[in-house]
């Protein structure tokens, strides 16, 4: 067990490859290498929301279990979003970005970065909607654009979610409920491929209890 | 925790629910009008308006349960294309997202947002393997009046693209604003399914009519003479359609309706039309489902020319609960009617899809729940009799009689 270098509250550990936790008892934000732990400043609380996801939801989707370790709030122009990091029984890593009460869950595709399509937005150019990137015969559009502010955190993450931490994000759809998500910030860029859900069809456990709310049957 | 975020509405300081906390953008003062951004902590006053709010049938807050999911009304849009004016609602359920119903003069239509998208042009859209057709041209849509919350920027004046496609009762609705396309699974439900649903009383129904006092024709009367007459031509033609429409033969097959996916080319049999022309019909018989329908697109293929005269039908079956009790709709059967086929040998080939109602379960990244399967009776017949043709020539034939003894029943009142 570590403690937190600033509170000295113990420090759950969710995910152990990743290097950031949120110290859920003062908001640092702490440096895990090892034993040794480093509080690197301060997190803001996410904002109250009525996420069906908690910490520790975890999701199974074709045969694949999945943990939700940390949560990243971003914040842009016209709203804001919730994007769970999760991590599953194969050792690989997955987003869960919440938007329109759908989910669109994602593992990294290091090699879309390739693309020429792609390079334009790692040598730190724009993208703009309606671009288009071929991924294994599909047909994927940008739809929007987004420059986005951290706004909070909690959990296990694997970078530093400080105030000001920034990144862009652009959002691809394909006609089959593919999706793509290609995000920048100070530390590169990311590409990450998967599809749109329901929740349901995430086939969710341990959904956190919203109170006037009946959690359906079925996610329990 | 609660479930509700409280603010306060920064122009007229009215106490305000925020439901869809985390999601919402939007919040529409159900007080003064004004529009706030509440995706932050700190709201904020986007316009600021002073005039009452516009009342509507569905108020944000109020809760109801439709197509087995209980859903509140967390905000409501009032929109107008130069024509007229239609009311949207947002639904939400935090463990299920969020729904759309529409009504327009009275009629409501329940729509949820497609994560997989229609593919195709200006005039026709594929989705799920079914051909939607556009509907007439539709100008944009402006929002007049904003209640509530919602999950991106909203303000009155706002203009959005909209077209439409249809097949059947259902449309596809695409939406485009601000570069972002948007598409809506439009369903028709009964008024008062959603109006019960959420718990509105309905105007009491009318007092029922008295029944009409129905005098006996005057013995000078030619009125049963006319109708003489038009029964007489009526069965005349009904013996003459009788003996053109020539010998029967039949062909049948059960074919198979999978849900997400159209099972092409599944052959029902040959008919051989013996005649210059007949009139062939194609009835389906579904088994015994519940809030499904299929869809079948008939291809009669001629084996000389290999040309293939394309046609529909639909099988559909819905039942549920309201206020009133338990209703049902649809019909389990249909006929689709070829008019006119030449003389020559036909295949004929049926493509079907089954739908679950209200909407279908999205398709997963890979198929490994076992897709249900309906099972639809075929029978192709030739000779058959176009009663639709028959019923509207007995509709003329009778039209002037029937006119004649309501005018005088009307006058006798």
């Amino acid at each position: 067990m570590i403690h937190c270098p600033s509170c000295g509250a113990d420090l759950a550990v969710r995910d152990g490859a990743v290097p950031y936790t949120t110290c859920a008892h003062c908001q640092s934000l702490v440096l895990r290498e090892g034993m040794n732990a480093e509080a690197i400043g301060k997190v803001a609380v996410v904002p109250f929301d009525v996420s069906p996801v908690q910490l520790g939801t975890s999701f199974t989707v074709e045969r694949l279990h999945m943990v939700t370790v940390g949560r990243v709030r971003w914040g842009w122009s016209a709203g804001s979003w919730n994007e769970w990091f999760l991590r599953a029984d194969d050792g690989s890593a997955r987003w869960l970005a919440e938007a329109m009460g759908m989910f669109m869950l994602t593992v990294e595709r290091p090699d879309i970065l390739e693309r020429p399509l792609a390079q334009i937005l790692v040598h730190g150019g724009p993208l703009i909607p309606g671009c288009e990137l071929e991924i294994d015969g599909e047909a994927y559009q940008a739809t929007d654009v987004k420059d986005a502010q951290c706004l909070g955190s909690e959990g296990d993450l694997p970078f530093p979610t400080l105030s000001g931490w920034q990144m862009t994000n652009v959002d691809f759809r394909a006609p089959g409920g593919g999706a793509l998500s290609l995000q920048r910030d100070s530390e590169g860029t990311t590409a990450w491929l998967g599809w749109w859900f329901e929740l349901a069809g995430l086939a969710p456990k341990g959904l956190r209890e919203i109170e006037g709310w009946t959690l359906p049957e079925a996610m329990r | 925790m609660s479930g509700v975020r409280s603010v306060s509405c920064p122009n007229c300081g009215g106490s305000l629910e925020v439901r869809a906390a985390g999601y919402s953008a939007s919040l529409g003062c159900r007080y003064c009008g004004s529009i706030l951004d509440v995706s932050r902590p700190e709201v904020e006053l986007v316009a600021a308006y002073n005039r009452e709010a516009t009342t509507f049938t569905l108020p944000p807050g109020s809760r109801g349960t439709v197509f087995g999911t209980e859903w509140q009304v967390v905000g409501a849009l009032r929109r107008s294309d130069g024509e007229g004016a239609w009311d949207e609602y947002l639904l939400f359920n935090p463990y299920v997202g969020y729904r759309w119903p529409v009504a327009s003069e009275g009629e409501w239509q329940f729509g949820t947002m497609l994560l997989d998208r229609p593919q195709g042009d200006a005039d026709s859209v594929t989705w799920r393997g079914a051909r939607y057709t556009r509907a007439m041209h539709q100008p944009d849509a402006t929002t007049e009046t904003v209640v509530g919350e919602f999950y991106w920027r909203v303000a009155r004046g706002d203009r959005a693209r909209c077209s439409s496609y249809e097949r059947g009762h259902d449309s596809l609705s695409r939406e485009e604003s601000d570069g972002e396309v948007n598409w809506t699974l439009l369903v028709p439900v009964r008024a008062r399914e959603i109006e019960g649903a959420f718990g509105l009383k309905r105007d009491a129904p009318a007092n029922k009519r008295q029944s009409l006092y129905v005098s006996h024709a005057d013995h000078t009367d030619d009125l049963p003479r006319m109708f003489m007459i038009a029964t007489v031509a009526a069965i005349v033609v009904l013996a003459l359609m009788l003996a053109l429409s020539g010998p029967t033969q039949r062909a049948a097959a059960i074919i198979k309706a999978p849900f997400g996916s159209t099972r092409e080319g599944q052959m029902i049999g040959t008919i051989t039309i013996e005649r210059p022309w007949q009139f062939v019909t194609i009835h389906a018989q579904g088994s015994d489902f519940e809030n499904r329908w299929v869809d079948i697109d008939y291809s009669v293929v001629d084996r000389a020319t290999g040309q293939s005269i394309d046609g529909y039908g639909l099988v559909e079956h819905y039942s549920g609960r309201d206020s009133d009790g338990t209703w049902s709709e649809g019909s389990r059967t249909t006929k689709t009617l070829f008019g006119r086929l030449p003389r020559g040998i036909y295949d004929i080939y049926a493509d079907a899809q089954a739908h679950a109602w209200p909407i279908d379960e999205a398709p997963q990244a890979s198929g490994w729940n076992a897709p249900e399967v309906l099972d639809v009776r075929v029978e192709a017949k030739t000779g058959s009799v176009p009663w639709g043709n028959f019923w509207t020539l007995l509709l003329l034939l009778m039209a002037v009689p029937l006119l004649v003894t309501w005018r005088r029943v009307r006058n006798r009142e």
